[in-house]
């Protein structure tokens, strides 16, 4: 039976190949020496996703003699291209890189990159015997990962710094790819119970854990949640059941105090096919990506099912905002220096000399090469794709962008750049109002959470919701605390100036209590937000006292709350997340419980002694004991007659001996 | 056990008890002076206090360069000659105009309402290397506790802030507040903060208060405030960070203000008068003028003030700007709260200081010294009894009496919050002190005066004991003026009744604290103290004025009402013979 599905697999796979190299055949142009030498032209047509399969002209008749800005003909590279077969094989691989310019000056770059796995068949493990599998470009270190814990879904978020919505609207992708501060996991896993699906979500963790170069191993029952109603499950008609035994459960967690840092990035571009040497992945820099205000890393794998044959389907993002003039300048000088007496912008409306001077607002021209910012260049294009790499703009009028091919600017239409060569590749940006950007999308809600009071005992935890729109906000949000913050639902208030109730708003609460070391406290709140209100609803806690080991070991500053979900399902889809909060719990000095110990031992010792000797001796007058004292024989005549004694039975039997 | 016995039957045989009962008014007078010794005498003298050093390695004050210099203070002087403009606006249009040079400068600001106090406006940098958990606040009032415009600290805060923003390195946010005032204002922002402020930027590690009167871009000295209300001071980490930094810098420190003239004195005199000065400080936190720091007090804030001080000398304004600047990046570094260094200290020169368990036996010998005179009072009182010339009743009759006195204490505490009169206060405290003068001859009278003072001094020594390590400076200025209430005596000797009615006008606690603030503190004169403690308590939560009305006040009231008894025998002789024999026998 077995060697009959696997004939039937290698069947399918052979017709699939065919068919995949027929159509790239078909559909691609690939490049060879010929069509390239002295001619760049068609590298930045104009194209986008969609018309990326249409055949590319090899003169670039596309471009207008206006959108070249700088056409240098001269010294093109010789030899571009690797490939000198036209028969190469490509891959379902797609990346693409998306610059937005925010208000003041700041720069949102997307990395994107989509993949998909081969086919495979239910039911067939990977270790079965005459199993084997293509992993192309889908990174063979998660496939058997995925299968061994029976995730169906997985999402992977690492997420730092903040997103200032006031200013630079909505999250990309409507808040969907990025989490809260620091590392956010769920999966949706298949098994038969739940005790079964916890075990898989812990062992998914642990080798995460090591696959991220992240503490995702600290994920345990104490921080785990089954969300009831959280985003991925909305479509869960579309997810496959491998066995119908068995049911679907989302598990969830998060850690905040995990810090993002470079050795985050590189697992994470080694998943790419790319590996982060070409294409547009080979812009990354962990120096520079971890230098920027928001940054984002997301890692998507869903399955796919149809008729038997499955596909991962996966999404990486890596996204960041730079403050643009912040970031040139470090590349030029990494300490902010005070800047010369002549390059200082004065506002001319006030009093300016050689003294004083109010500074202007930031200088809204800029100028700069993509390059400066990351501090590399795309290095060609991913290669071995169905489609080549992309670089888009998305920006308004007042600004320009070219793409920097062996010294030739060229730009297009919409500011999309294909990159198809594997020479390096370079983007100049420049703008003379760097205030006009494309309008952000309007934030639906904001959510702001903070801790209240002080002390060491309680506190309370306050989140102000505001609708600035003119519909009514329906969301969720959702809340996962630690035991330790034991919360009184009871103490639930709300503020409000419109005079609006509790029931106005939460129209429903599912809330599952702490267990003191086992079980997180879950609460999610369904909002009714009215519009242009702002309300703030409040709860107090008690702060848990923690054993000694529980503690953190050394450098810690407090206990991070991860941050609050908030889903909004009308009038828009969107998601959001508050920021994670610093909770301080009692510490005790460790070096007390000695002294304590110490002195409770010294002080037992002599209560035990007093009391000993009140139990065994007899309180009589001075006076008796003086008599008593005199009459009685001392210790050292009773140990001189016991001795005696010894003395002389031991003579006696020495006696005896003799005798014998 | 058997070493112990020893020990208590040749105490017996010795008859040591007895001579300790004897001695123990003494005894309770050498215990009081013993104190005001021990702190101002002896902690001074060298080998008793230490060097201070920095506890947290992680500090690193001045390892790095500070940069807030240059064109710095071009852009600092722009700010302020834009701020001298608005000097006499409203405090809404000040805001206004601010508000917006701060968002310009990337910060998001919010301005806390406050009808009783004035409104506070305040910004937060989110920093883009922190997780936004935690933040440190550089605070400039509008106008500092002197009351003069602090043109200079808030230019200097408004270009700190610029100058701060295009540093990378932040790791905790930074959050800038202009309050109307250092006290009662700041205060009110820091209360709201933590409980309704919808703008917040995480649990707040440090505040640097900055106070920069006038426009003159020279100073002469720094001058650093720490003492918090209700005996909080900030950890002793930040102290020596902001005064190394400042000395790094090459200016002088001085601390608490302390004359110019006298900062430099590291003599003995010196670092007693400055340790006086310190623990006066703490005393009277909140009391006296505020500069900023005691805003902080009570949420965990380390908090301190920087004052430049003095015009025409050598340092400039931005030199007076990197000790902020270095002091940010020094709490920036820190990865755990501050925790390392001491939170119980008192300080004799900049780099000089005594903890706790130095400083600790002053306080304890006064509290010593009245349960020393309780107990005395307690044996003269049951000799009384056993003598058989008074009731047992009589006992719980003068627990009544002295429940009574806690009672008023606690109305006059409440009445005052209500209606501030301090001269009417002090008008009554002055007739109650007549009180010895007009004694009532009763049968009992004798034994009740001794149970009723018997009962105020443990209270009093309860009271004090368990202030000390909260609040040693308070603890240790109300031992030091109540301390005098222990010679008082029952007599009929009419002028030992006015040497007692002079020490009930010199231990009552408004009395008193008048005339000890009008002595030493030059900014507090006439009833000043009363009204301020009244109002550090309704603006700030500061808990001196309870303190002195429930735990001094009923102590004063039934020593006053225990001094108008007199015996009609004389006094019972603890030295008969026989007595000593009944109780040999006992034993």
């Amino acid at each position: 039976m077995r060697s009959l599905a696997g004939a039937f697999f290698w069947i399918v796979l052979f017709c699939a190949v065919i068919t995949a190299t027929t159509s790239i055949d078909e559909d691609l142009n690939i490049p060879n020496e010929a069509e390239t030498a002295g001619n760049a032209y068609q590298t930045c047509s104009a194209e986008c996703l969609s018309s990326a399969s249409e055949e590319i002209s090899t003169d670039g008749l596309e471009l207008t003699d206006e959108e070249i800005k700088v056409a240098s003909m001269g010294n093109t590279s010789d030899s571009l291209s690797l490939y000198e077969s036209s028969e190469s094989i490509k891959y379902p691989f797609h990346e693409q890189l998306t610059l937005r310019p925010l208000p003041r000056s700041f720069m949102f770059a997307s990395f994107e990159f989509l993949m998909r796995s081969n086919n495979f068949t239910v039911g067939e493990k990977e270790s079965d015997f005459n199993a084997y599998r293509h992993y192309t470009v889908f990174p063979k270190s998660l496939s058997p990962l995925l299968e061994y814990t029976q995730t169906r879904q997985l999402h992977l978020r690492f997420t730092h710094g903040r997103w200032d919505s006031e200013s630079w609207g909505q999250l990309p992708h409507e808040g969907r790819k990025s989490g809260g501060t620091g590392v956010e996991l769920w999966a949706v896993i298949e098994a038969g119970s739940k005790d079964d699906a916890f075990h898989n979500w812990i062992s998914l963790a642990n080798s995460l854990s090591g696959l991220f170069c992240s503490s995702i191993n600290f994920i345990t029952a104490e921080k785990t949640t089954y969300p009831t109603s959280y985003s991925p499950l909305s479509d869960e008609s579309s997810l496959p059941i491998f066995n119908t035994s068995n049911s679907l459960f989302l598990i969830r967690a998060a850690l905040a105090n995990e810090p993002i840092c470079t050795e985050n990035l590189t697992p994470f571009l080694k998943l790419l096919p790319t590996r982060g040497r070409t294409g547009i992945s080979s812009l990354l820099d962990g120096h520079k990506l971890f230098d920027s205000n928001w940054q984002s890393l997301s890692l998507d794998v869903e399955t796919h099912c149809n008729a038997g044959k499955c596909q991962y389907h996966m999404e990486q993002f890596i996204e960041m905002v730079f403050n643009v003039p912040n970031s040139l300048a470090r590349a030029d000088t990494p300490i902010p220096k005070p800047v010369q007496e002549s390059e200082l912008r004065c506002d001319p409306t006030k009093p300016h000399d050689a003294w004083q001077c109010f500074p202007l607002p930031q200088s809204r021209d800029t100028k700069f090469r993509l390059s400066k910012l990351f501090g590399r260049k795309i290095i060609g294009s991913s290669l071995i794709s169905e489609y080549p790499s992309k670089v888009c703009a998305n920006v308004t009028d007042s600004w320009k962008v070219f793409i920097d091919v062996n010294d030739a600017l060229f730009s297009t239409e919409d500011n999309c750049f294909t990159i198809k060569y594997d020479n390096e590749h370079d983007l100049h940006i420049e703008s003379t109002d760097t205030s006009n950007v494309v309008e952000p999308e309007p934030i639906p809600l904001f959510v702001s959470r903070s801790l209240t009071g002080y002390g060491q005992d309680s506190g309370g935890l306050r989140t102000v919701f505001r609708n600035p729109s003119n519909e009514t906000v329906e969301a969720s949000y959702f809340e996962t605390l630690p035991w330790y913050m034991r919360i009184y639902l009871s103490s639930l208030t709300m503020e409000s100036v419109d005079g609006l109730e509790i029931e106005d708003v939460i129209q429903n609460t599912y809330y599952l209590p702490a267990v003191d070391r086992q079980r997180p406290t879950h609460l999610n709140f369904k909002l009714l937000i009215p519009p242009n209100t702002s309300l703030a609803l409040s709860y107090q806690f008690d702060k848990a006292l923690l054993k000694y080991a529980e503690y953190p070991p050394d450098a810690n500053h407090g206990f991070e709350i991860e941050s609050a979900v908030v889903t909004v399902t009308r009038p828009i889809s969107y998601e959001l997340r508050t920021s994670t909060l610093l909770l301080s719990l009692s510490t005790p000095d460790f070096s007390m419980p000695y002294n304590v110990i110490i002195l409770t031992s010294t002080v037992m010792g002599l209560a035990f002694g007093t009391l000993f000797n009140l139990m065994v001796k007899k309180l009589i007058t001075v006076e008796e004991a003086d008599s008593r004292s005199s009459s009685s024989t001392s210790l050292k005549a009773k140990l001189a007659g016991i001795l005696g004694k010894i003395m002389r039975t031991s003579r006696k039997v020495d006696v005896e001996k003799k005798h014998q | 056990m058997a070493l112990l016995e020893k020990l208590q039957r040749r105490a017996s045989d010795l008859g040591l008890w007895y001579r300790f009962i004897q001695l123990l008014p003494k005894l309770a007078l050498f215990c009081g002076l013993i104190g005001m010794a021990y702190l101002a005498l002896w902690l001074p003298s060298e080998g008793q206090y230490r060097h201070t050093y920095i506890s947290e390695n992680a500090l690193m004050p001045s390892q790095a360069y500070s940069y807030f210099r240059e064109t710095e203070w071009n852009l600092l002087r722009g700010y302020r000659a834009q701020l001298e403009l608005l000097v006499n606006e409203p405090v809404d249009k000040k805001n206004v105009i601010l508000a917006g040079w701060l968002e310009e400068i990337g910060l998001k600001t919010a301005v806390h309402k406050d009808a009783d106090h004035g409104d506070s406006l305040y910004g937060v940098w989110h920093a883009p290397r922190g997780d936004g958990t935690e933040a440190m606040v550089l605070a400039a009032p509008w106008h500092n506790g002197d009351g003069e415009f602090n043109l200079g600290g808030t230019a200097l805060a408004t270009a700190l802030t610029r100058y701060f923003s295009r540093w990378p390195l932040w790791s905790k946010n930074i959050i800038v507040v202009f309050s109307e005032d250092p006290k009662a204002s700041l205060r009110s922002w820091c209360h709201a903060y933590h409980t309704s402020l919808d703008l917040t930027g995480g649990s707040i590690e440090s505040a640097v208060v900055l106070d920069y009167p006038g426009a003159n871009d020279f100073f002469k000295y720094v001058e650093i405030f720490y003492a918090g209300l209700n005996g909080e001071l900030p950890n002793l980490d930040l102290v020596n960070v902001a005064v190394h930094i400042t000395q790094h810098e090459g200016m002088r420190v001085s601390l608490n203000g302390i004359a110019e003239s006298e900062m430099e004195d590291r003599e003995y005199y010196g670092k007693m008068k400055q340790l006086l000065l310190g623990v006066r400080k703490m005393a009277l936190a909140g009391v006296q003028a505020c500069y900023g720091n005691e805003a902080f007090s009570g949420y965990r804030i380390q908090s301190i003030v920087l004052r430049a001080r003095g015009s025409g000398g050598p340092f400039d304004i931005t030199t007076f700007g990197r000790v902020p600047e270095a002091m940010f990046r020094s709490v920036n570094n820190l990865l755990e709260k501050f925790h390392q260094s001491f939170f119980f200290y008192l300080l004799l020169a900049p780099q000089n200081f005594v903890s706790i368990a130095s400083y600790l036996p002053a306080a304890v010998a006064f509290s010593a010294a009245f349960i020393m005179a309780g107990l005395d009072h307690f044996f003269k009182g049951s000799k009384s009894i056993t003598s058989g010339t008074a009731r047992s009743s009589d006992t719980l009759q003068t627990v009544t009496r002295f429940i009574a006195c806690l009672m008023t204490s606690y109305a006059v505490s409440q009445v005052l919050l209500q209606r501030n009169n301090p001269h009417a206060l002090i008008s009554v405290s002055v007739l109650t002190s007549m009180a010895p003068l007009y004694p009532s001859i009763n049968s009992n009278s004798i034994a009740q005066a001794h149970q009723l003072k018997s009962i105020s001094f443990l209270y009093l020594s309860v009271v004090l004991t368990s202030l000390l390590v909260v609040n040693f400076a308070l603890a240790f200025g109300i031992g030091l003026l109540a301390f005098p209430m222990i010679k008082i005596q029952n007599t009929t000797n009419s002028r030992l009744r006015i040497k007692n009615s002079l020490l009930l006008l010199a231990t009552n606690p408004f009395i008193a604290s008048c005339a000890f603030a009008n002595i030493f503190e030059t900014n507090l004169s006439g009833f000043d103290i009363i009204r301020n403690l009244v109002s550090a308590w309704n603006d700030l939560g500061c808990w001196t004025w309870f303190v002195v009305c429930i735990g001094w006040l009923p102590v004063w009231i039934s020593v006053a009402v225990s001094s108008c008894y007199v015996a009609e025998q004389a006094e019972p002789n603890y030295h008969s013979s026989s007595d000593c024999a009944s109780v040999k026998k006992l034993d």
